[in-house]
């Protein structure tokens, strides 16, 4: 009584707990990296439910990763407290900037967000007291827990795999309930929402907020795991990195933006002995992607779908 | 007091740059109703033409300057060509179109320039005037002032007394009544684009004697624009050209009596500001969905 | 106590005035019809009762309380809900999840509560409710259909159905008659009376003079933004001014 799809999840968990296993350090590096990518841009995906799309989604990751560097770096706090303390203080900020943000609508709140995120950015770079200005916060220290090393990549994998498997489940059961209905009701037709007592405003805010504290919390993984965090590790550049996996991967299912992740760091991976041109097939990637499958790669599934069942059919006469 | 009279000057100068960097992104919003995120990029290209040619060649500065300016038109007519007319009414798509040649123009400064330090270009007009006791400018940065002001002149000019001009403006107010009334909309898009480019690579190969080159220069001609563009007013340049100088004197000022991040700080909050209270800015009409 | 009041309503943008200082009153459990030649005010007027702007001058008191100035969600925590003019729904939702978003104030819920289905009995009261209502515009064999595969007339009971999970006191409807033929403007009228008749006031702006004639009790005319006469159907039928504000203007 199993649906497959729960099946095929499990499946797939057991096999990453396996995979690492199997992998050179380098490349155990790359899914932890891939692991915390996936969270923001699931995170992101929630925002985009109601329609809205920001530009300040990767610095607030940077502001839980701040947070949880200063707590375990300068107050000793340990890794199992400052990890939900910087999701929460993401949506706190996030909070906090929804007054300013949220009087604008689409374009305008594109723009703004990238203009309140690029000056958060600028305050951690000129506050060099507590911030670490352009060089950061280093010797971040690592978690500890029951005298595990998680300085080794595979144990480190472990944590975010178990991590971010818990906080997309989170997400994945808010898109699903009555919240995501809401959510998607702001979206298509804001002005019917509110005429049946929808406050749109405070359900684009809730998006917002929700988006930030999982966000902040992959921050937290980050800076953990490098050991340290910089003001350019939040820039425009990895906003953009996010905006494409989003859009590439397609974001009309919960699953489009991760694979849209996995592909396209994958394809970046491959291409690494091409170091100084990474950027350029990126950017021609994005290119093609954009004009051949605007609708992203979660679009394939239908396609393949159709034909495979066209294909199967017997031909009319 | 010098370093007032000094500041005045410099403000001049910046607003006469940052005029130049918004103009070109208000004309391609307003005609073409994209945002063209490589808008920087394409300064970028305009400053490293210079040192490839000048520099590097010893092409006299007026020649470069001169193909500068084409190549990056031309940059600016494909990228209309391929990439935002098949996304027309797709604001999102001509967007990361846009990214992505935002992408390719830094790898191929990279592999042009190389990796290593910023690039310098000695300038071609060196030597400084000295006025009275106190000020200084020199005859390079007076140079760049006079072409800037002249380029928007001739944009002015342009687009108020010719016809081509003014079809360019008809498409910004009213995209479909413009082509009713027989105007070639992919035309004007073209030349909306093709003078934005060239504006481009006139402030880049201006810009080049005077400052660091480096491939990721463009990032902060792309927020200053945005600044400019928004706080003046999306579709509106006799906005952006306010905005630019009174943008510009902020900077300046806040630069050297505080600090030049808190300066773009500033400019940022202002941004935010005028996005809250009056997103059409101080004298933008247009308002995009 | 009248259910409605529009006190002294004058509505200006710019320089037009839109809505010149007009007053009248709905009890509970009317039909009323706001009609008039087009631009005369009446989606105006509804904008104003329903939030969307305040107007520039005068009141509107529901059930005693002033409401001007509220937002449109907050006016519909009232009781006051309006439809919209040209289909307005959820195309890419099924009628029943349509529906089940008109349901919003009784399955609100938070993120805690959603997470640990700690809000469960509520989601299965809204699910019920949507049930409900569905049932009672008659769409029942479509509610797994999406919205955007309906026909008009149905698309349209579904805008009420929508509306009407809400549980509003006062239902605004906007032109719902535009673009029906004979038989889904009959079938639409049934369903309207079936409305008032389980206790919701309904306030109508239509031109469709037999929609108008056959379900409304009373009758508000606007010209031009201001109040031109009220009666009964049988008596506006006969003013002078109103034959000749239509006649001359371009209804």
């Amino acid at each position: 009584m199993i649906s497959p799809r729960i099946i095929s999840i499990v499946v797939l968990l057991v096999g990453l707990v396996i995979l690492p296993h199997f992998l050179k350090f380098h490349h155990q590096d790359f899914l932890i990296f891939l692991g915390i990518n996936i969270l923001v841009v699931v995170s992101y995906r929630l925002m985009t439910l109601t329609g809205e799309w920001s530009l300040i989604h990767i610095v607030m990751m940077g502001v839980g990763a701040y947070t949880s560097a200063l707590l375990s770096k300068s107050l000793g706090v340990s890794f199992w407290i400052s990890m939900p303390m910087a999701g929460i203080s993401a949506g706190f900020v996030a909070a906090l900037l929804c007054f300013p943000l949220f009087r604008m609508t689409q374009f305008y709140f594109l723009i703004g967000s990238f203009a309140v995120g690029e000056a958060i950015r600028l305050a951690w770079i000129y506050f060099v007291k507590p911030f670490g200005g352009s060089s950061g916060i280093n010797n971040v220290p690592p978690p500890e827990f029951w005298g595990l090393d998680f300085m080794e990549p595979i144990i480190y994998f472990y944590l975010v795999l178990t991590i971010v498997t818990i906080c997309l489940f989170i997400l994945y059961r808010i898109e699903n309930s009555r919240i995501g209905l809401t959510l998607h009701a702001v979206h298509w037709q804001a002005p019917l929402a509110e005429s049946v007592g929808v406050d749109t405003w405070r359900y684009r805010s809730l998006a917002f907020i929700i988006a930030s504290l999982f966000v902040g919390i992959a921050g937290a993984l980050k800076v953990h795991y490098l050991g340290i965090v910089t003001p350019h590790q939040f820039g425009v550049g990895t906003m953009v990195f996010v905006l494409i996996w989003v859009i590439l991967g397609g974001y009309n299912t919960f699953w489009g933006p991760i694979l849209g992740a996995v592909v396209l760091s994958v394809l970046d991976e491959s291409f690494r002995t091409f170091e100084a041109l990474r950027p350029a097939i990126y950017g021609a990637l994005l290119i093609a992607g954009i004009m051949f499958l605007p609708k992203g790669f979660e679009s394939i599934a239908p396609k393949v779908r159709a034909w495979w069942r066209s294909s199967r059919a017997s031909p009319s006469p | 007091m010098e370093l007032f009279l000094q500041s005045i000057i410099n403000s001049f100068i910046q607003g006469g740059f940052f005029a130049l960097w918004a103009v070109g992104l208000v004309l391609v919003f307003g005609v073409m109703g994209v945002v063209n995120f490589a808008h920087g990029e394409l300064v970028m290209v305009g400053a490293y033409t210079i040192w490839v040619l000048h520099a590097q060649y010893g092409t006299p500065y007026l020649w470069s300057l001169c193909l500068a300016i084409l190549l990056v038109m031309m940059i600016g007519l494909a990228m209309e060509r391929f990439l935002f007319r098949p996304k027309q009414g797709d604001p999102l798509g001509g967007l990361i179109n846009s990214i992505g040649v935002l992408f390719i123009l830094q790898v191929v400064a990279h592999v042009v320039g190389g990796t290593g330090p910023a690039k310098q270009v000695a300038p071609p007009y060196a030597g400084t005037m000295i006025i009275g006791e106190l000020l200084r400018i020199p005859y390079q940065r007076l140079f760049a002032l006079a072409i800037s002001a002249v380029a928007l002149l001739l944009l002015w000019y342009f687009l108020t007394r010719t016809k081509l001009g003014w079809s360019l403006r008809a498409v910004a107010v009213d995209r479909e009544a413009a082509a009713l009334q027989g105007i070639n909309i992919n035309r004007t898009s073209a030349i909306a684009i093709g003078v934005s480019g060239a504006l481009a690579g006139l402030a880049g190969g201006l810009m080049a004697p005077m400052t660091n080159i480096y491939p990721t220069m463009g990032h902060n001609v792309l927020i200053t624009a945005f600044i400019v563009t928004i706080v003046g007013g999306m579709g509106s340049l006799s906005g952006a050209v306010i905005a630019a100088v009174l943008y510009a004197f902020l900077h300046t000022f806040v630069t050297v009596y505080v600090s030049g991040t808190i300066a773009t700080m500033c400019g940022l909050l202002i941004m935010v500001v005028v996005l809250i209270i009056r997103p059409t800015g101080i004298m933008g009409k247009r308002v995009s969905e | 106590m009248a259910l409605l009041e529009a006190n002294n309503v004058t509505m200006r943008f710019g320089g037009i005035t839109a809505l010149d200082d007009v007053s009248f009153s709905i009890q509970e459990g009317e039909i009323r019809g706001l009609i008039g030649p087009n631009g005369a005010g009446k989606s105006t007027m509804f904008k104003n009762i329903a939030g969307f702007y305040p107007p520039t001058q005068g009141d509107i008191v529901f059930a005693g309380n002033s409401i001007c100035g509220k937002t449109p969600h907050a006016v519909a925590r009232l009781g006051i809900v309006r439809t919209f003019q040209e289909t307005t729904l959820f195309q890419e939702l099924t009628v029943f999840e349509n529906v089940l978003v008109g349901c919003h104030l009784q399955a609100r819920t938070n993120v805690f509560s959603a997470l640990f289905g700690a809000d469960r009995a509520k989601q299965a009261k809204a699910k019920q409710k949507a049930l409900e209502v569905i049932d009672f515009i008659g769409l029942s064999d479509r509610k797994e259909q999406l919205a955007s595969a309906l026909p008009l007339g149905s698309q349209r009971a579904l805008a009420t159905a929508v509306a009407l999970a809400s549980d509003p006191k006062l239902l605004l409807m906007d032109e719902p008659f535009a673009g029906m033929n004979t038989e889904e403007t009959k079938h639409m009228m049934d369903l309207t009376t079936k409305v008032v008749e389980s206790g919701i006031t309904i306030v109508l702006v239509e031109h469709d003079m037999k929609a108008v004639m056959g379900l409304c009790g009373y009758l508000t005319v606007l010209n031009f933004g201001g109040l031109l006469a009220e009666g009964t159907p049988e008596e506006i039928r006969a003013n002078e001014q109103v034959i000749e504000a239509y006649l001359g203007g371009t209804a």
